[in-house]
């Protein structure tokens, strides 16, 4: 029992260690390779971090709960730009700039609205049908994403406002507006998974789906309620990331449904669901983040970085494996 | 061997008293995507080897591949690293202008490359430096008044036009030079009808075989790139009408292939290679201290079947 424990605290510590060992490599090398004066490892650039993980970081953490459910959604990327879209050409028009800046906490609204109605389109055919969520968010990324083009064609959609520029810009205590986001999201999402029963039964679902059916879970509803939060997530990251930037091409989103998968993966996350932690995906998120920002910092290219995280994620879920085999190994003796 | 070298270098100028001259610059460049075609990758081969020939700049290469999140994250890191310039190439022209603004704020000049960004975004951006779509314009209209004149038929040619996706400035800019132009060096020669084409070969050969229902006579067509240019020509040479001349505005492979078979006159040669030294002297001139235009524009010669064997064929 104690080894167990010893492994299992190994397995939920692994991201961070990853972490340690990323800005131990970084701020040696960086400061040797890079021709930039500014240390790799200072406070601005870890807080700017936080910042630049968030649009993938907040899409992450929802993930998180469909895998744990032993669901996958596919169709996050394309809600994101869909939801940028309502948020950006909502501001056009004429109703709304006749209110001023009111128009903005109303248009955060529309956005967020549209998150969650495509959530629970997806949350509503997975319950009734009963068809994988894989092959319905496949199905979905492809008809969201279509509807992203038939808005405005190839050409982007565009509307900047700077009072909404200096929000997404400001700094409170040091952390981005994009920073609190990211924590406040995580910080709720860790208390509904550990202390709520929503959380317990999402544990129960993606472990044994039979099981929790006959203790009584409604397994259909719960779906759908996580559906409707990670679709939510998508429009709120992309609000808080379109603040900023103001307009939004028909393709931006464009791969984030795999790049939350990835932060959800290296952060320990079952595949297979029934188990995982949003705190481990928070560094699957930070490490990813680091790597992109680490090696751009001592001059790999774009192409290099892709393939080492795509390399260290095979090692992760390698490592992964070796230690539940051992486990079961041990078990038996 | 380098690194001695600069140092010896700093050294020597530093005893003869003018240190600051010598102080290696810091230019940091974010591309728009550079895998997607061979402009951009031409681009950023010409970008290093200048950076590397030049000893006083140091060059931070980075890609965005496209994505507007990882161009702004890049444009926030280059600002954190404090480099001394940042060139841009924007993935889109308007999410692009924050981040360009923040770049301002903290006293770093930005030089936009390529394409412009959008006018909001004029008063943070220190230089554009890129091709002048104006000119490429007019001077397909020169290239194709001198045929004209050469074929003796200046006094009553009849010209249509296949111009860019609507909408967008490039487009505009290059059907705009070519209209001004051509009236004042071929009064004669009329403008009969311009269509759009959308940057599409397919869509120009659709629009081409239109004019030549509706057109007996048509004795040249301009077209806003050599792609279009070749739809068009691809669709007169389908109805077995010749002797008309085409001219268009950006050279491409295709271009420059149907020019070397005779079947298509002239256009504009950008290179992608001008196109990166330019940005980088611009930058450097910029920290030099010394006063550019706004719009800082490189050289796009002509090119036609008399001259193109000056030109190497296009990569793109």
């Amino acid at each position: 029992m104690a080894t167990l424990n010893r492994k299992d605290y190994i397995k939920r510590s692994a991201i961070w260690g990853f972490i340690v060992v990323e800005l131990a490599f970084f701020a040696i090398v960086g400061d040797v390779m890079s021709v930039s004066d500014r240390t790799f490892l200072s406070l601005d650039n870890m807080l700017l971090l936080l910042k630049q993980s968030a649009p993938i970081g907040i899409i992450a953490l929802g993930m998180t709960i469909i895998m744990i459910n032993g669901n996958i959604d596919l169709s996050v990327g394309a809600t994101f730009a869909l939801a940028a879209i309502v948020l950006l050409d909502s501001l056009t028009w004429p109703f709304m700039q006749a209110l001023g800046d009111w128009a903005i906490p109303l248009a955060w609204g529309f956005a967020l609205m549209t998150g969650v109605v495509l959530g629970a389109i997806n949350g509503l055919i997975v319950w009734k049908t009963g068809v994988d969520a894989f092959i319905v968010t496949l199905a979905s990324m492809l008809g969201f994403r279509g509807l992203v083009f038939m808005y405005n064609g190839e050409q982007p959609t565009s509307h900047l406002n700077w009072t909404l520029v200096d929000f997404a810009e400001a700094q409170f205590l040091g952390l981005h507006t994009a920073t609190w986001f990211l924590l406040g999201v995580a910080l709720i999402l860790w208390l509904v998974m550990t202390k709520t029963v929503h959380g317990r039964n999402a544990y129960a679902i993606g472990n044994n789906r039979e099981a929790a059916i006959n203790a009584g879970i409604r397994v259909g509803p719960h779906f759908m309620l996580n559906f409707m939060l990670i679709g939510f997530l998508a429009a709120l990251s992309a609000v808080i990331f379109y603040s900023e930037s103001g307009s939004v091409n028909p393709n931006d989103g464009m791969l984030y449904e795999l790049w939350a998968i990835t932060a959800v993966v290296l952060g320990g996350t079952k595949l297979a669901g029934g188990y995982g932690s949003i705190i481990s995906t928070l560094g699957g998120v930070i490490a990813i983040q680091l790597l992109r920002k680490g090696l751009g910092h001592i001059g790999a290219d774009t192409q290099t970085v892709n393939l080492v995280i795509g390399l260290i994620l095979i090692g992760v879920l390698f490592l992964d494996r070796q230690l539940n085999r051992q486990g079961k190994e041990e078990l038996k003796i | 061997m380098n690194m001695t070298t600069r140092m010896a270098l700093v050294c020597t100028t530093a005893l003869l008293g003018g240190a600051a001259a010598a102080e290696t610059m810091t230019i940091g460049i974010t591309q728009n995507n550079v895998g997607v075609d061979s402009y951009q990758t031409t681009y950023e081969k010409a970008f290093i080897a200048a950076a590397e020939a030049n000893p006083d700049v140091e060059a931070v290469v980075l890609d965005a591949g496209g994505d507007v999140a990882r161009q702004i994250a890049q444009m926030e890191d280059l600002i954190q690293r404090d480099v001394d310039a940042i060139i841009i190439w924007p993935t889109n022209g308007e999410a692009v202008i924050p981040a360009v603004r923040k770049a301002h704020q903290a006293n770093i000049p930005v030089v936009v490359t390529n394409s412009n960004i959008a006018e909001q975004g004029f008063d943070f951006v220190a230089s554009f430096s890129g091709p002048d779509n104006i000119t490429q314009g007019s001077r397909a209209a020169e290239i194709m008044c001198d045929r004209f004149t050469d074929m003796g038929v200046e006094g009553e040619a009849r010209v249509v036009q296949i111009s860019g996706q609507p909408g967008y400035t490039t487009a505009i800019e290059r059907a705009k030079g070519f209209e001004d132009r051509l009236p004042e060096v071929c009064p004669d020669v009329t403008l009969v009808e311009t269509q759009p084409g959308d940057w599409s070969r397919e869509k120009s050969q659709q629009v081409m075989e239109a004019f030549l229902v509706k057109y007996d006579d048509i004795d040249g067509v301009y077209a806003g790139d050599d792609n279009m240019g070749v739809g068009a020509l691809n669709a007169a040479k389908d109805a077995d009408r010749d002797g008309i001349v085409f001219v268009g505005a950006t050279n491409f492979a295709v271009g420059y292939e149907a020019m070397a078979d005779g079947d298509y006159w002239g256009s504009i040669y950008q290179s992608p290679v001008d196109d990166a030294e330019a940005a980088l002297q611009t930058a450097i001139d910029i920290l030099n201290g010394e006063d550019l235009p706004f719009l800082n524009y490189f050289d796009t010669p002509k090119i036609t079947q008399e001259n193109m064997d000056e030109f190497e064929k296009p990569v793109f």
